[in-house]
C-alpha cells in the first residue's frame, strides 16, 4: 500500500493538484509504451494491478492495449511484470457469478478484447509452459477466468498455439502442489466438449499423468486432487471413443477397480474380499472420488467395440453388480452402479453369480455387519427392489430419495434382464406347477411378494413389495403370449400366514364369514388371489373412515394390481375370461361411477381395464361383450373415454419419465415425527407408475377408448377399419404361427436327434465310399498290373519262341518246356 | 488382463489424403475387419495391437492414431508428428492425385517430427487393380516401381497394400517397427527421450503405472 500511495504522490502532477483516476490511468498507460525502460514499465503495470478493481472500466479503455503489449513483449523476459500484468487481466476479465450484470459485462467485454487477438492467446499458453512459479500460477489462473467466461474461443486459440500441448501437458507433472491443482482446474475446463483436444492430450500421455496423480494422493481416500484428477478422466473419456478405445487398450483400468479394492483379476467363483465390500464411507470427499471412479468404469465397461466378452468387460460389469447389491457402499453409488449396467445384459449371467449380501448389525452404526446366505445375482436384485436395501433396516418405515432411487435402478437391471423371451418364461415357468403335480411349485420370493394378502392398516412400508413386485411381473408378461398363458397356470401354494388373515372391510360391519375350510386349501390361481386382492383393496379405499395417508397408500396398492392387469389381459382373451369370472365388471364399475372425486388415478385405470377386459374378451364363456356392452353404455361412453384419458391429466403420471421414477413424497402428508422426536429434514419419496406401464398405456389408451365405442357384435376396436381388422387377423396369423412355429421347434428338436445319426451315418458312407474307391482303385491297378504282366509274359513267349527256332536253326540244343508242346501241337 | 507383457510401446501416426484408407488399414491391423463403408464421423481414430517381432523376440505395443480431423488445426497435427516413432504414409494406387499429395504430407511430417521418425509409404487399395478383373475394379494410376523409386530417393520404407484383403497390412507395420528396433539398438534413440517409444518390463502384471513422466518437454 505505501508503495501505491507513492506512485500516486510521483504520479501528481507538477502542481500538486490532485488528478482523475481516469488521468492517473492514462499517465499509467503511456508508461507502458515500449520506449520506457523496463522498470518503469513494471512499477506502471503494479500500479494499475492495484487500482483495477476499483477503475476496471476506465483501465480497460485506456490501459488495456498498453497491458497487452507488456505481455507480449516483457511477461517472458521478466518474471515479475509477467506476473503483475497478468493478475491485472485476471482483475479486469473476471465475471464472477455472484457479481452484478454490469460488472459481468465489463469481465466478458475485456475477455473479448483479450481473446480478439490470438497471439495474446499463444502468450498466455506459452506462460503457462514457463518454469517460475509465480508466472505459471498467474497463467493458469488467467486462464481458468477466460475459459470460464469464453471456453470456445480459448479452445480454438489452443488448438493453433505454436507452443501446443506438449509443453502444456507438463503441468500436471508439476510437484507443486498448488501448481499442479490449478492446472487440472484448467484441462478440466480445456476439454470439455472438445473431442479434438481431449485426443491430443491423451496422445500427449495425459491418462498416464493423471492416474499418477491419483496414485501419488492416496487413491479413492485422497483429497479434492484426486477428484479433479478423476474428473478430467471423466472428461477425456465420455464422449470420446478414440480415447476410450485408447484407455481400454492401456495397462490403466484394472487399476480402477483396485481403486475401490476390488481385485481386478478375482475368479469368476471367488467373492471379492471383504475390503472390496465393507469400508469405512463416513469421508464425504470419499465418496465424490468413488462415485467417479465407478462412472468411469461405467463408460468403460459400456465402449466394449469387438469385445463385449472379454475379461475386463466382464470384471468392470461384475464389480457394479457386486457395488449394487452386495456392498456397504452409499446407496447413491450403488443406484449409480446399477444404472451403468448394460442394457443388453447377456453378457452377465445374473442368475447363476453367486453373492454375498451384507446386513447392518442393528445398532452399530454401520460399524458392525452380519453376511446373508449366498445368493444368486438374480435373487438379491428382486431382493432388493422388493425390500429395499439391507431389508428396510436402517431405513424402517421411511422411504428415503435415495432408497428409493435404488429400488427403481434395481428395477430397471431386472427389466433389461428379462427383455430375452427365453429368460422371462424360464422364470415364470418356475412358477408354474409341474406337469405331473406331486407337488405345487415353491413359491419364490417375487410371487409370495405379489400374491401378499394387504395388511390391515396398511403401510407403506407394507405396500412397496407388493407394488414393486407387480411392476416386476409386468415385466415379466408384458407382449410376451407365451408368458402369459404360463401366468394363467400358477397355482401359487396357499400360504400359511395368508390364510384367515384377509382384511374384510365391512364399514364396521361384522367381518364376512370366513371362506369355507375347503375352499381356503382349494388352491386358487394367481389370477382370481389378484383378482380378490383388487377387490379388497377397492373396497378398503372406499370405505370413508381410511385415514387421508393410508387411503393413499390402498391407491399405491390398487395401481400396481391395475396396471399389471391391464399389460396381462391385453390381447389375452383367456387371461380376460378368468378376470371376468373372477367379478371383473361388478369390482371395477364401482370406483369408476363414484362421483365428485378428485383422484383421477384409479378410476381412469379402471376404466381402461374395463376397456381392455371388453375388447378382448374373445372367448366364449359366460360374460359376453354382449353382456358388458350395456354397462358400458349405462355408465356413459363419454364418461368412461373421459375417465381413461383423465389418467394423462394425473400429476403422479405426468412426473413418470424413462428416468424419473420415483417422486417426492409431498410435503403435507409427510407423517410428523413422534412427539418429542427432532423434527427431521423429510426426503421421503415415493412410486407410483413405472414408464413401462406409462409408455404402454399412451400406446394404447386410444385403441381402448375407441373399443368401448364399438358395437359388440364386431370383430375389434375399429371394426370397419381395414387396418384394424387387418392388424387383427395378422394378429392371429401370427399367434397361429408362432404356435406352429413352437410345434415345429418341438419337431425339430426331435428330429435333430435323428439328423445326427443321419450324419454319422453319411459320415459312415462316406468313409466307406472312399475306402471302397480305394479299394477299388488297388485292385483296378492290380489289373492292370497284371495285364501287363500278361502282355509282357506273351510278348516274352514270342521272344524265347523266336529265339529257340533261331537257336535250332542254329543247331544248338534247346529244352523242351511245357511252353512249347503247344506249339509243337501246333506244329 | 491388460497386464499384458511388452517390452516397447511404438506410437504410430496414419496421414495421407482423405479417403486413401487410413480409417480402414486401422480397422484392418486391430480388428482383422474390413468396412466397405466407413462412417467418417465415427471416429475410428486410435487402434492398438501387439506384434511380435520373432527374430528380436520383442513384444511390441502399437499405439496407432489417425490424424483425421485435424486438417485444421496445423499446431495439433504438428504435435502428433512430434510425438510418434513412426508413420505410415497412404496413398490410394488408383488416385495419382492423392500420390502426388504424399509430398506435402511427407513436408509437413519432416517439417515437425522427430529426426530418427521412420516412416513407410503405403500405397493402399492395390485389390482394385487386380488381375481377375472383379467388379468395381479400378485402373491403377500409380506404378509401384515409380512409388518404389520416389521411397528410396526420400529414405522411405515402402509397401503396396489392401485394408479390404488385408495384404500386407500388418506386414506394413512389422516392417516399420523392425525399422524402429533397429534404430533402438544402434542407439539412434535415447530410450528415455525419444518421442514415442517407451520401454516397458516385460510381463508386468502388477499395477503401477509405467512412468512416462521422464520424457521432457522436447524442441
Ligand atoms: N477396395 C478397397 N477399398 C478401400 C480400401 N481401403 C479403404 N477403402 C475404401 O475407401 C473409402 C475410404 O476409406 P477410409 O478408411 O474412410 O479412408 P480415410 O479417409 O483415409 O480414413 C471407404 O469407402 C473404404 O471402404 C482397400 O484397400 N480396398
Ligand atoms: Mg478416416
Amino acid at each position: 500500500m505505501e508503495f501505491l500511495s507513492q506512485t500516486y504522490i510521483a504520479l501528481r502532477g507538477p502542481t500538486g493538484a490532485p488528478q482523475s483516476p481516469a488521468d492517473t490511468i492514462s499517465r499509467l498507460a503511456d508508461r507502458l509504451s515500449p520506449s520506457t525502460l523496463i522498470a518503469d514499465r513494471r512499477a506502471a503495470v503494479l500500479s494499475l494491478k492495484g487500482l483495477a478493481r476499483d477503475h476496471k472500466a476506465d483501465i480497460g479503455e485506456r490501459a488495456l492495449p498498453g497491458l497487452l503489449d507488456v505481455l507480449q513483449n516483457d511477461a517472458e523476459i521478466d518474471a515479475d511484470i509477467g506476473k503483475a500484468v497478468l493478475e491485472t487481466l485476471n482483475v479486469l476479465c473476471e465475471a464472477e457469478d455472484g457479481a452484478s450484470a454490469a460488472a459481468r459485462e465489463l469481465g466478458f467485454k475485456h475477455t473479448d478484447q483479450v481473446l480478439a487477438d490470438e497471439k495474446a492467446a499463444h502468450k498466455i499458453f506459452a506462460l503457462v509452459g514457463e518454469q517460475s512459479f509465480y508466472l505459471r500460477f498467474a497463467a493458469l489462473q488467467y486462464l481458468a477466468t477466460v475459459l470460464q467466461n469464453r471456453r470456445q474461443v480459448v479452445q480454438g486459440h489452443f488448438l493453433k498455439a505454436p507452443a501446443g500441448p506438449t509443453s502444456f501437458i507438463v503441468i500436471l507433472d508439476d510437484k507443486r502442489e498448488i501448481i499442479r491443482n490449478e492446472g487440472l482446474y484448467v484441462v478440466k475446463s480445456l476439454i470439455s466438449q472438445s473431442p479434438e483436444i481431449q485426443k491430443i492430450l491423451a496422445f500427449e500421455g495425459a491418462f498416464e499423468k493423471l492416474f499418477n496423480i491419483v496414485l501419488g494422493e492416496g487413491g479413492i481416500d485422497g483429497g479434492l486432487a484426486v477428484q479433479e484428477a478423476l474428473a478430467c478422466v471423466d472428461g477425456l473419456l465420455r464422449f470420446n471413443q478414440s480415447n476410450q478405445s485408447y484407455l481400454r487398450a492401456s495397462s490403466l483400468p484394472p487399476l480402477l477397480l483396485s481403486l475401490l479394492g476390488y481385485p481386478p483379476d478375482l475368479p469368476h467363483d471367488a467373492a471379492p474380499p471383504q475390503q472390496f465390500a465393507l469400508q469405512l464411507w463416513d469421508d464425504k470427499q470419499k465418496r465424490a472420488n468413488a462415485a467417479l471412479v465407478v462412472s468411469i468404469i461405467g463408460i468403460l465397461a459400456k465402449s466394449t467395440g469387438p469385445n463385449a466378452h472379454d475379461a475386463l468387460t466382464f470384471a468392470f460389469n461384475r464389480c457394479l453388480v457386486e457395488i449394487g447389491l452386495a456392498s456397504n457402499m452409499p446407496t447413491t453409488i450403488k443406484t449409480q452402479a446399477l444404472r451403468l449396467l448394460p442394457t443388453n445384459l447377456s453378457i452377465l449371467p445374473l442368475a447363476h453369480m453367486v453373492l454375498t449380501p451384507y446386513i447392518p448389525v442393528p445398532d452399530t452404526n454401520g460399524e458392525e455387519w452380519d453376511w446373508l446366505e449366498p445368493a444368486s445375482g438374480l435373487d438379491a436384485l428382486v431382493e432388493l427392489v422388493l425390500h429395499g436395501e439391507y431389508n428396510g433396516i436402517l431405513e424402517g418405515e421411511r422411504r428415503t430419495k435415495d432408497g428409493m432411487e435404488l429400488r427403481a435402478a434395481a428395477m430397471g437391471v431386472f427389466q433389461n434382464f428379462v427383455q430375452k423371451d427365453e429368460i422371462r418364461e424360464a422364470i415364470v415357468q418356475a412358477m408354474v406347477p409341474p406337469a405331473d403335480a406331486s407337488e405345487p411349485a415353491p413359491v419364490t420370493p417375487l410371487l409370495y411378494a405379489l400374491t401378499a394378502p394387504p395388511a390391515q392398516p396398511l403401510t407403506s412400508a407394507a405396500v412397496a413389495p407388493t407394488h414393486l413386485a407387480a411392476f416386476l411381473f409386468a415385466h415379466l408378461l408384458r407382449g410376451s403370449p407365451r408368458a402369459k398363458a404360463l401366468a394363467l397356470s400358477i397355482v401359487p401354494r396357499p400360504s400359511s400366514q395368508g390364510a384367515g388373515s384377509f382384511f374384510v372391510p365391512a364399514d364396521g360391519a361384522p367381518a364376512a364369514p370366513e371362506p369355507e375350510a375347503e375352499e381356503a386349501d382349494e388352491p386358487q390361481s394367481l389370477l382370481s388371489i389378484l383378482s380378490e386382492h383388487l377387490s379388497l383393496a377397492l373396497l378398503a379405499r372406499a370405505r370413508a373412515d381410511t385415514p387421508e395417508r393410508e387411503a393413499r397408500e390402498w391407491d399405491r396398492l390398487l395401481v400396481g394390481y391395475l396396471t399389471l392387469l391391464a399389460q396381462w389381459l391385453w390381447e389375452d382373451p383367456g387371461a380376460v375370461r378368468g378376470f371376468l369370472e373372477a367379478g371383473a365388471i361388478s369390482m371395477l364399475v364401482e370406483p369408476i361411477n363414484q362421483t365428485a372425486d378428485t383422484d383421477v388415478a384409479i378410476p381412469g385405470l379402471c376404466a381402461f381395464l374395463l376397456g381392455v377386459c371388453y375388447e378382448f374378451n374373445r372367448e366364449p364363456g359366460e360374460i359376453t361383450r354382449s353382456t358388458i356392452y350395456p354397462i358400458l353404455t349405462r355408465l356413459g361412453l363419454d364418461m368412461l373415454a373421459g375417465r381413461i384419458t383423465h389418467l394423462r391429466d394425473d400429476d403422479r403420471f405426468k412426473a413418470v419419465g424413462p428416468d424419473t421414477v420415483v417422486l417426492p413424497y409431498p410435503g403435507v402428508l409427510a407423517p410428523h415425527p413422534a412427539a418429542g422426536a427432532p423434527k427431521q429434514e423429510t426426503d421421503e419419496a415415493e412410486v407410483w407408475f413405472d414408464w413401462a406401464f406409462v409408455d404402454f398405456w399412451k400406446s394404447n389408451y386410444h385403441t381402448i377408448e375407441k373399443a368401448i365405442a364399438t358395437d359388440p357384435n364386431s370383430l375389434s376396436a375399429s371394426a370397419g377399419q381395414d387396418t384394424a381388422m387387418m392388424v387383427a387377423s395378422l394378429r392371429d396369423v401370427i399367434r397361429n404361427q408362432a404356435s406352429e412355429i413352437e410345434a415345429l421347434q418341438a419337431q425339430l428338436k426331435s428330429l435333430s436327434a435323428t439328423a445326427q445319426e443321419r450324419e454319422t451315418l453319411h459320415e459312415q458312407i462316406a468313409s466307406l465310399s472312399t475306402e471302397l474307391q480305394e479299394a477299388q482303385e488297388k485292385s483296378r491297378e492290380v489289373e492292370k498290373e497284371q495285364e501287363d504282366l500278361l502282355v509282357l509274359l506273351d510278348e516274352l513267349n514270342v521272344k524265347r519262341r523266336r529265339d529257340k527256332a533261331r537257336m535250332r536253326e542254329a543247331g544248338l540244343d534247346v529244352s523242351e518246356d511245357e511252353g512249347d508242346e503247344g506249339d509243337e501241337d501246333e506244329e | 488382463m491388460a497386464g499384458v507383457a511388452w517390452h516397447y510401446v511404438l506410437k504410430f501416426i496414419i496421414t495421407g489424403d482423405a479417403a486413401v484408407g487410413k480409417s480402414s488399414l486401422l480397422v484392418r491391423l486391430t480388428d482383422q475387419r474390413f468396412l466397405s463403408n466407413p462412417d467418417p464421423t465415427l471416429g475410428v481414430e486410435f487402434g492398438s495391437k501387439l506384434i511380435t517381432i520373432p527374430e528380436e523376440s520383442k513384444v511390441v505395443k502399437l499405439q496407432c492414431w489417425d490424424t483425421a480431423g485435424t486438417e485444421s488445426f496445423r499446431s495439433i497435427t504438428r504435435s502428433y508428428y512430434r510425438g510418434a516413432a513412426g508413420c505410415l504414409l497412404v496413398y490410394d494406387v488408383t488416385s495419382r492425385q492423392s500420390f502426388l499429395n504424399a509430398r506435402t504430407w511427407l513436408a509437413d511430417v519432416r517439417a515437425h517430427a522427430d529426426p530418427n521418425l521412420t516412416c513407410i509409404l503405403v500405397g493402399n487399395k492395390i485389390d482394385l487393380c487386380a488381375e481377375d478383373g472383379q467388379p468395381g475394379r479400378r485402373p491403377r494410376e500409380v506404378p509401384a516401381d515409380e512409388a518404389d523409386r520416389w521411397a528410396k530417393e526420400e529414405g522411405l520404407l515402402f509397401v503396396e497394400a489392401s485394408a479390404k484383403s488385408g495384404e500386407n497390412v500388418e506386414a506394413a507395420f512389422v516392417q516399420a517397427t523392425r525399422d524402429i528396433l533397429d534404430k533402438i539398438k544402434r542407439g539412434m534413440f535415447d530410450n528415455d527421450r525419444s518421442p514415442g517409444v517407451k520401454l516397458s518390463r516385460p510381463s508386468n502384471n502388477t499395477l503401477t503405472l509405467e512412468d512416462d513422466s521422464t520424457r521432457t518437454r522436447c524442441c
